[in-house]
């Protein structure tokens, strides 16, 4: 059965997503509300165990570029992004230091927070409530799979506070009704003028209650009342401003594919690649239509029992046999061809790089001002070790894409020596307008040479 | 190589401390402690999704609110049995009562389930009532007009003699008519809302099982609009009867001042301050429409922080610590033993004093883990401890039906509330038991005898929660078994050993391989020293595990070569101290682990962690210390322990 949101309740949603249009004094701008030369948008897009990295026997990197800076071949596993290697930025020498290095939860607590043990706000956080704090939506946090089996909190990457994980939105029918259903609270629902206001004095009420609260405890707890404070401010912010003022054909009518989802397969593997295309969609949408500037979606978890060889229609896919991400990434200490977990994990990792490459796809085909939406982005890949099989921290595994309103050059292979993607994050902060001078507890400042100006 | 060269690849200090902490199982030196007891830290504790979908049902609850622990205990006509508590039920509910005439069979057949004659085919069974010698059922049929008929051991179709609505059956007789209209709604409603299907999932630090952690419960975006909207749901409900819920005149001002000391005080589980009562009520009042002013307010106090925070801050005691005050004390009771807000006696002792000293909690805690709410909240602990929940999404390759994983998950939490409540309620029975409680789907997908009216029946030789279908399948891979994650399971949720993160390098599970068994797969393990480091504390372990196949059936082979399930649980009480435990069996696993002064110490350990929300930087069995010296002073019994918790410094005393 569709989704109601997909089908009885699309017209209600035009409706109320074409009147907010009209009325939205705060974001009519938003698509354009970047400052000029400031990226309009990031997403981080994460996936699970790795890549085929140097070997434990030292053969060379299947993921890692060779050349020059400006005249460099993509290697094996990034080749689905050969239609976009103008508009990507590839890394070599980046680290994650040596903190937990080996070790999968490590890597991921610090992956954006660039703090040992999670340590810090995460950089898609940090950008939420800095570059992303006048949008309807300042974060757009959506999973696939990535609760599965209850997974603990240092399989989530995003941290809105030292130390403590988010889990993400895992549904994209519920992440899709939270978006573009809930905004009828704003205030041109038919309702007229008592249920806009209703809602903001719940609002300011609770907010009294927390500021008085946090006046009484004198520093403790206030992280977790500082954070509570911010999301209702974000909520005050949607019913203010109402719509995202995005101009496209498709914010007039949004939609989502999820007629492949129900609650009964939302955690089967064999869904997960379509969850991921309904995600991916679903992000594209919202930003197109200036809900949001600062997107992450992480792909199922570290350490993940994702049983890959269900995805149909893949070259690893396997009915007969289970091959976990997990299970490959251990493939051994050579690159070993014949070797049934090699030749997955390879495969698999060329399939990562392919739904990153479908998400630019869909960025590069809207046009933005006087180029693409992609133009204007910045998309960085990610995943939580360098090479599955010896887990190191070291020559991690990142690719930028997107030229952040042309902040970036793109096209270009970089080189570092242990250079610690704090400063990474620096660089992608400063091009979302953000005066970084550092972030976590091992940047020293932005990345030499990433952006300019 | 050395012993001491493989432990330290381990991580494992193998060097013993000066003076000597004592001896557990077979000789085995105990784990050293430098200081015992911690306190909590001051923190405000989220409600997780279960404690607000049970806070605001009990807030708002207008059943009998009647303990009880099958809805027959309650007004059946009105009321379910929630939680072990009488609630009204949800709107769409259909409920049948025949009293009794000698029949051995009666069951529901009407249009609802296509008239079939027999159980068999459809019919909807009726359960019978010794107590008040009565068939009965109760069925979620929904909104309209239902025709149905009884049938009497499967040959006589009756019209219910209780019931004076009737249609024409077509046949010259008649069908009995049941009218159910959810149109209209009202108070009785709201225990029907699943109130928090947009909440996101409660986020589990690592090694923390529990949903409840303290730090990790932070109101997002999402959960702030999530509460809003279920906020403004119940106030849409609750405002339908206005003069139900406040007891009084909802148009007088002093009605709404009232309503505001008791509902708002009951939901923030302590009296509201003057000038709380001034902001509510002049939003309130604010409003030209009464109703929607107490709309405003009902969704204010339910969005409140004073609502989805519990309050663990204490009042200073003068020499840097804090001591939880009355209400918070009887607040965090409630949810340690109910999962949900305290009742009105809890309230009272709270204000009379009663819970200022040891002997007055001591008195509440016995009232609440008597009371059918704590089975509740026991089941849940137990699944959560032993992190079966992902029982109920784990992939297989083989068939796991939804109704197989939904009974396994019930049998840990109907197990272990019955050990505690109903039987020996000591700790070792949990591993030693040669019972289970399973329905009748289980107990034939373990290929058991068929369990009585109280689910209880002869295990086979599964040894307690260790042999359990939830444990077996969550700790298996969709193809084959791991032993891997069955001996970690026993190190870090039984032991609280942890074993540290795998070498970078590790091996991957070895390769399913028809003409061997798993245990020959895994076999590497002992053969390499530099595995063996670790893996000398897991496999032989997870080995005991083996006649339980990756959907937690029984299997004597495997791959037609008979199973080993013998193996060696070495050094349960302290890693490094190279001490040897081998057992034959599963039995053999349990009873060696239910003699472990190891396993007391985890289980305190465990059960702190849910009390408190909070893991301590130190060494949790240092720090728990206190309470397993309860479990040994009581015979091991888990009652005294679980009845222990609120009185104890690291519960009431914070710093």
């Amino acid at each position: 059965m569709p989704h109601p949101f997909l089908s009885t309740s699309r017209r209600g949603l035009l409706k109320g997503l074409g009147g907010l249009a009209l009325g939205a004094p705060l974001f009519s701008a938003l698509r354009g509300q970047a400052a000029n030369g400031q990226a309009e948008r990031v997403i981080f897009f994460y996936f699970p165990d790795g890549v085929v990295g140097p070997s434990q026997n030292g053969e060379a990197s299947l993921w890692h570029c060779t050349g020059s800076e400006s005249n460099f071949q993509l290697s094996e596993t990034l080749g689905g992004l050969s239609n976009h290697k103008d508009r990507c930025v590839f890394f070599n020498g980046l680290s994650m230091g040596a903190t937990d290095s080996g070790s999968h939860p490590g890597g991921a607590k610090k992956l954006l927070t660039a703090a040992d043990y999670g340590n810090n706000e995460s950089i898609d956080q940090y950008l939420a409530r800095t570059a992303g704090w006048s949008s309807p939506w300042r974060h757009l946090l959506l999973g696939v799979q990535a609760n599965y089996n209850n997974a603990s909190g240092d399989k989530h990457i995003s941290y809105p506070v030292a130390g403590s994980s988010l889990p993400p939105q895992d549904d994209p029918r519920q992440a899709f009704a939270d978006i573009f259903g809930s905004y009828n609270h704003g205030s041109v629902d038919s309702g007229g003028e008592a249920a806009p206001s209703a809602r903001g004095k719940v609002i300011g009420a609770v907010k009294e209650d927390l500021l008085e609260l946090r006046g009484q405890l004198g520093g403790v707890e206030k992280d977790k009342l500082d954070y509570h404070v911010s999301s209702l401010e974000e909520l005050e912010n949607r019913l203010g401003g109402g719509g995202g003022g995005g101009t496209a054909a498709s914010c007039g009518d949004p939609a989502i594919d999820t007629s492949a989802i129900n609650d009964g397969n939302l955690y089967d593997a064999g869904t997960f690649p379509a969850i991921l295309r309904a995600q991916t969609d679903l992000m594209v949408l919202a930003m197109e239509c200036g809900i949001t500037r600062v997107g992450t979606i992480q792909c199922a978890s570290h350490t993940s029992e994702l049983l890959m060889s269900r995805f149909a229609g893949t070259d690893f896919y396997d009915p007969n046999y289970d091959m976990r991400s997990h299970q490959a990434s251990h493939y051994g200490a050579s690159h070993n061809r014949s070797s049934r977990e090699f030749s997955a994990y390879l495969a698999q990792r060329k399939w990562w790089v392919q739904q990153y490459a479908y998400l630019l796809d869909q960025l590069a085909s809207r046009p933005e001002g006087d180029g693409t939406m992609l133009d204007h982005s910045i998309v960085v890949l990610v995943t939580e070790v360098c090479d599955g099989n010896t887990h190191l921290h070291d020559n991690m595994p990142f690719v930028l894409a997107g030229g952040a309103s042309g902040r970036i050059r793109t096209g270009r292979l970089l080189q570092y020596s242990g250079d610690r993607h704090g400063n990474l994050w620096v660089s992608v902060g400063r091009a979302m307008g953000q005066d970084m001078g550092y972030f976590g507890d091992s940047s020293s400042g932005p990345l030499w040479g990433l952006v300019d100006g | 190589m050395t012993w001491l060269l493989l432990l330290s690849a381990c991580g494992i200090s193998s060097v013993p401390k000066e003076e000597s902490p004592g001896t557990g199982i077979g000789g085995e030196e105990l784990w050293s402690c430098d200081s015992t007891g911690t306190h909590a830290p001051r923190q405000l504790r989220l409600l997780n999704r279960r404690e607000y979908q049970s806070t605001v049902r009990d807030l708002f609850g207008l059943g009998t609110g009647a303990s009880c622990s099958s809805d027959t205990d309650c007004n059946l006509e009105t009321e379910s049995c929630t939680a072990g508590r009488c609630s009204a039920d949800p709107c769409g509910t259909g409920t049948f009562v025949l009293p009794d005439a000698g029949y051995g069979s009666v069951h529901v057949a009407g249009a609802f389930n296509g008239w079939p004659g027999t159980v068999a085919a459809g019919g909807w069974a009726m359960a019978y009532d010794a107590t008040g010698d009565r068939w009965w059922l109760k069925a979620e049929l929904g909104e309209g007009s239902w025709q149905y008929k009884y049938v009497l051991d499967e040959s006589t179709w009756i019209a219910d003699p209780t019931n004076p609505n009737q249609a024409d059956d077509g046949y010259g007789g008649y069908n009995s008519l049941l009218t159910l209209s959810c149109s209209g709604g009202g108070l009785d409603d709201i225990a029907g809302l699943d109130l928090t299907a947009a909440f996101p999932v409660e986020s589990r630090p690592q090694h923390f099982a529990f949903d409840n952690n303290a730090a990790a419960g932070l109101v997002s975006a999402t959960l702030a609009e999530a509460q809003l909207d279920a906020a403004e749901e119940v106030a849409g409900l609750a405002v339908l009867e206005l003069e139900r819920l406040t007891g009084c005149n909802p148009s007088d001002d002093s009605c709404a001042e009232a309503f505001i000391r008791d509902f708002g005080g009951r939901a923030w589980r302590r009296p509201l301050t003057e000038s709380q009562v001034q902001r509510l009520l002049d939003l309130l009042l604010g409003e030209s429409d009464r109703t929607e002013g107490f709309s405003l307010v009902i969704q204010a106090v339910l969005s409140s922080p004073y609502f989805v925070y519990r309050s663990e801050l204490g009042v200073a005691r003068g020499d840097g610590s804090y001591a939880l005050d009355a209400w918070e004390q009887a607040a965090a009771m409630s949810y340690f033993y109910w999962g949900t807000m305290p009742d009105a006696e809890l309230f009272s002792a709270a204000a009379a004093g009663d819970l200022a000293d040891s002997a007055g909690i001591r008195s509440e805690a016995e009232r609440l883990l008597a009371d059918p709410r704590a089975r509740g909240t026991l089941a849940t602990f137990a699944q959560q401890w032993l992190g079966v929940e992902a029982v109920l999404t784990t992939q297989k390759s083989e068939d796991f039906p939804d109704e197989v994983r939904k009974a396994m998950l019930a049998e840990v939490g109907d197990f272990y509330t019955h050990v505690v409540l109903d039987s020996s309620g000591r700790l070792p029975e949990l591993y030693t038991a040669d019972y289970t409680l399973a329905n009748p789907t289980l107990a034939a997908w373990y290929g058991l005898e068929t369990p009585g009216s109280d689910g209880v029946i002869s295990n086979g030789d599964r040894a307690g929660i260790l042999g359990m279908g939830a444990v077996a399948a969550t700790y298996a891979h969709s193809d084959q078994t791991a032993p891997i994650r069955r001996g970690l399971f026993v190190r870090e949720a039984l032991l609280c050993q942890s074993l540290g993160t795998p070498p970078a390098n590790a091996a991957s599970v070895p390769t399913v391989d028809p003409s061997a068994t798993t245990r020959e797969r895994f076999s590497q393990h002992s053969s390499d020293p530099f595995c063996a480091s670790c893996h000398q504390y897991i496999d032989e372990v997870g080995f005991g595990m083996e006649r339980l196949d990756t959907v937690g059936q029984w299997r004597e082979e495997e791959n037609s070569f008979p199973v080993d399930a013998s193996g060696n649980i070495n050094d349960i009480e302290k890693l490094g101290n190279r001490m040897d435990h081998p057992y034959q069996s599963l039995p053999e696993l349990g009873e060696l682990l239910s003699a472990s002064e190891r396993v007391n110490a985890c289980f305190s350990v465990q059960v702190m962690r849910y009390a408190l929300g909070w893991d301590p930087e130190e060494d949790p069995l240092c720090a728990f210390d206190p309470q397993r010296q309860v479990l040994l002073e009581n015979d091991l019994d888990m009652r005294q322990l679980l009845l222990s918790v609120p009185s104890s410094n690291a519960f009431r005393i914070r710093e």
